[in-house]
């Protein structure tokens, strides 16, 4: 029998970067906040010191700050007349567990979505018309967000100050400033820090994409590129480039997380309380089904207890929120037979994979020295940058491409190209000819929503509790393969520009598989809308159909952008939490009217 | 196979050139036979890259150490000792067995006016950019022993341990070894070692960091000095000194 406590104004689930902002804004407002984190409490000192945080084998290979999968896994096939499996290793995407969560060990790259990401469906029939769009492929299920650009533009800034984001704009209130991204949406005001300096493959790429005209710019970074004091006083400091940023936590104070930007903060508040290894097994409804009346949750010691709360926010990585709400019965399950229910729905991921470019002996890459988002990249094939009505076979969306290496380390780093033995002298020759002179090039994009892909409640596998896995069953739509592979061809251009002697071509191909990394940006299935029979939250990320839950991240995306998505995620948390703050803590109940 | 692995990969981690599911088993051996090529051939191509063009000559730096240069530079033994040990009072750093890249940038940036300081940098303007490649590859080169010094205050070096392995979480200090090596046996090519480094030199230098005085390290060390009350450069100087690395663990680091 579940024990119940002493309710609380507001509890979070999950303790990342959403349940840090949104627990610290709250505790501002003079709520009583509990945080529950299913992992462990983990702070820079002395959890993330060296020698123990450049551990390839411990972090990069079996991947200790990932979600436990042995307790809780998710299930994955590709189409829905498949049986689906637990994935027992991540390999695809990587969903963080502990203090802190994914926002740890990210990489810092730190993108705005673009103006017509927001507004995707109604910006491509407009563009190319409805025509156009089905000939992409009907399945899609392309949606606009219900927020635009310029509504969010604030909370990017406030967002990108409290990260200490190092960068060169492009665009401040539309002027096109030099050496940023010309095609960048239009900011307010600078980067706080300037940008990280530019690695040798960078300069490589750099010659190489503007000899064919394209607009290299500096990879906007959360590895920050100076000493920087955020706007709450945190103090951040300069990356030292050592080579483990992904997968890592930074030992050095320098990439932005919750525990280097606001977790100090927020646990020296008396109104907050964390709770570590505390699993959230289900937001608990009264019997109308409207409201919530708080969790129930098991401890580390495997207590079972009731902690009644006015707010739940949901803050977890987006596919466990999705879980969430499907455990707990809020919102319509997504029936891909009918294409009703909207919680699950519209579930999307991202295309990756560039052109691997090996270079001459005699050009040295050295590419042990990387930060997390040292790149220099190109926007000319992002999103809608370019006209896509010309092309046959059909398509929408895009990818950014550039030249990021995050760190040559040993056991995940050895190029050797086409042709060389897998293992044994000749494999070896090869890894100490290519090790230093490779190049490896991003091509990383958007993933269009489909009636297809979705999430639901596995059901057969159940977790260390006895409640349903996440099935996830997703393949990339055609539509995303033939503007990967169009980007391919381009990519290749570039690469050969750059003085490519042996280049492997890049592109995304089907069937997706989860065994190997492409994305951790998993979008949707708990999408925000202006329409509640297809989306699951509002605008304020405020569930439908219990106005006191709130779904915060990158859950909401409709479908998913062509950038690395935790900026956007930031901003769009901000952006909802303004919103509860000033109207819903005074007026709860809807913030929109169906 | 291993290249459609390398053409498919993501855009914030980086590629699997691997099989999946033989990693686990075979990642120890893999590791030790890839540190090997990452080390070589990064401390290597670095060298070379600020390098003359031309393989060093430790004999020659050998006599530069002992005669110092027709130019006018005076023999570095007459502070650093022929063998690099210096001498006990602690005034002038060790060299011994240090990176070869380490010492040639400081010789480097004592010559352009970066790094001051009203001995070293006419020495350093004697020496030809050849010069400074020899006598750094000499001094590199040596395997010497450690002289035997007054043991420190036991309490003074348990703080600074703490703060060399550890750091100090309320007061967002993180630990010197995150670069400077397990036990600050250095992380060559760029970042010295500090094990056995004499704690008068250690103390003088964060000192010159904190107050601004020297800056020829990115900004970084001065960031960290800044943090460091007396009583702690003190304690993370007395803890070096004392940590006799063998030669045996300063020699694996190096490979430069």
């Amino acid at each position: 029998m579940a024990t119940r406590l002493q309710p609380v104004d507001a509890v979070t689930i999950g303790v990342g970067l959403t349940g840090s902002l949104a627990a610290y804004e709250m505790v501002q407002s003079g709520l009583k906040v509990v945080g529950f984190e299913r992992g462990a409490a983990r702070e820079t000192v002395p959890d993330f010191q060296s020698p123990t945080i450049h551990d390839e084998l411990r972090y990069s290979i079996r991947k200790a700050f990932m979600q436990d999968n042995a307790k809780v896994a998710v299930s994955f096939r590709n189409n829905s007349d498949q049986t689906a499996l637990p994935i027992r290793r991540w390999e695809s995407f990587l969903p963080g567990q502990g203090l802190g969560g994914s926002f740890v060990h990210w990489n810092g790259q730190s993108f705005r979505a673009q103006v017509a990401d927001f507004v995707l469906r109604s910006r491509t029939i407009q563009r190319y018309g409805q025509k156009f769009l089905d000939a992409c492929g009907p399945e899609l299920t392309i949606q606009d967000w219900g927020v635009t650009y310029d509504e969010l533009e604030p909370y990017y800034d406030r967002f990108e100050y409290l990260c200490g984001v190092s960068g060169k704009a492009g665009n401040i209130k539309g002027q096109i400033e030099p050496g940023g991204n010309p095609f960048e949406a239009p900011r307010s005001r600078e980067y706080p820090n300037p940008p990280l300096k530019e690695p040798y493959f960078g300069a490589i790429f750099r010659k190489g994409a503007t000899s064919l005209g394209y607009h290299p710019y500096p990879q906007p970074s959360a590895n920050l590129s100076r000493p920087y004091t955020n706007p709450l006083g945190l103090k951040l400091e300069q990356c030292v480039f050592c080579g483990f940023c992904e997968r890592y936590a930074c030992e050095h104070y320098a990439k932005a997380s919750p525990q280097t930007i606001i977790l100090p903060l927020l646990l020296n508040n008396p109104n907050y309380e964390l709770r570590t290894s505390c699993e959230v097994l289900r937001i608990n409804l009264d019997s109308t089904g409207k409201k919530a009346t708080g969790v129930t949750y098991v401890d580390g010691a495997g207590r079972e207890f009731q902690q009644p709360a006015e707010i739940v926010f949901i803050t977890a990585f987006p596919l466990n929120n999705v879980r969430t709400l499907l455990l707990s019965g809020i919102g319509k399950p997504y029936d891909p037979r009918t294409g009703e229910g909207v919680v699950g729905r519209n579930y999307s991921y991202q295309t990756t994979g560039g052109p691997t470019v090996f270079m001459d002996e005699s050009i040295n890459i050295n590419p042990f020295m990387s930060s997390g988002a040292p790149g220099t990249m190109i926007d000319d094939f992002s999103g809608d940058n370019f006209d896509h009505s010309n092309m046959n076979p059909p398509f929408i969306g895009g990818q950014y491409v550039g030249s990021i290496m995050t760190g040559g380390r040993p056991i995940e780093f050895h190029p050797v190209p086409p042709g060389t033995p897998r293992w044994g002298l000749e494999w070896k020759r090869a890894v100490a000819r290519h090790y230093n002179h490779t190049i490896l090039i991003q091509q990383h994009g958007t993933s269009m929503s489909s009636r297809l892909n979705y999430l639901d409640l596995d059901p057969t596998y159940k977790d260390a509790w006895g409640q349903p896995l996440l099935r996830m069953t997703f393949d990339f739509p055609e539509n995303d393969i033939r503007m990967s592979q169009h980007i391919a061809d381009k990519v290749v251009e570039i690469g050969r520009a750059m003085g490519g002697q042996t280049i492997i071509r890049g592109g995304t191909k089907r069937p997706y598989s989860v065994a190997f990394y492409q994305s951790t940006h998993n979008a949707g299935g708990a999408i925000m809308g202006g329409d509640p029979k297809t989306s699951a939250v509002n605008r304020y990320l405020q569930c439908w159909d219990v106005p006191n839950v709130f779904s915060l991240g990158g859950s909401a995306f409709p479908q998913n952008i062509t950038y690395n998505y935790s900026i956007t995620i930031g901003a769009l948390t901000l952006w909802a939490l303004d919103t509860i703050k000033n109207k819903y803590l005074k007026s709860p109940g809807p913030l929109v009217h169906a | 196979m291993s290249f459609r692995r390398l053409g498919r990969r993501g855009g914030f981690h980086p590629p699997y050139t691997r099989p999946v599911g033989r990693v686990e088993r075979s990642a120890t051996r893999l590791l030790a036979s890839a540190v090997a090529v990452f080390s070589l051939l990064g401390a290597v191509t670095l060298v070379q890259a600020q390098s003359t063009g031309r393989e060093p000559d430790a004999k020659h730096g050998a006599v530069i150490a002992a005669q110092g240069t027709p130019a006018g530079a005076p023999p570095c033994a007459q502070c650093h000792a022929f063998n690099g040990v210096s001498d006990a009072s602690g005034a002038f750093p060790r060299l011994a067995g240090q990176s070869a890249y380490y010492l040639a940038d400081q010789l480097q940036e004592f010559a352009a006016g970066e790094r001051t300081s009203a001995p070293m940098t006419p020495i350093a303007k004697a020496l030809s950019p050849h010069d400074i490649a020899d006598v750094s590859a000499y001094y590199a080169s040596i395997n010497a022993p450690f002289l035997p010094l007054k043991a420190p205050d036991p309490a003074l070096v348990k703080r600074g341990e703490e703060l060399a392995k550890i750091g100090s979480a309320e007061r967002r200090i993180q630990n010197c070894d995150n670069c400077h090596g397990p036990e600050g046996a250095g992380e060559p090519p760029a970042i010295p070692y500090l094990a056995g480094q004499y704690a008068h030199y250690i103390a003088f230098t964060l000192q010159m960091w904190q107050q601004g005085y020297r800056k020829n390290s990115l900004d970084q060390m001065g960031v960290m000095a800044k943090k460091l009350d007396d009583q702690e450069i003190a304690a993370v100087a007395a803890y070096y000194q004392q940590v006799k690395a063998t030669l045996e663990t300063a020699q694996s680091h190096r490979n430069d």
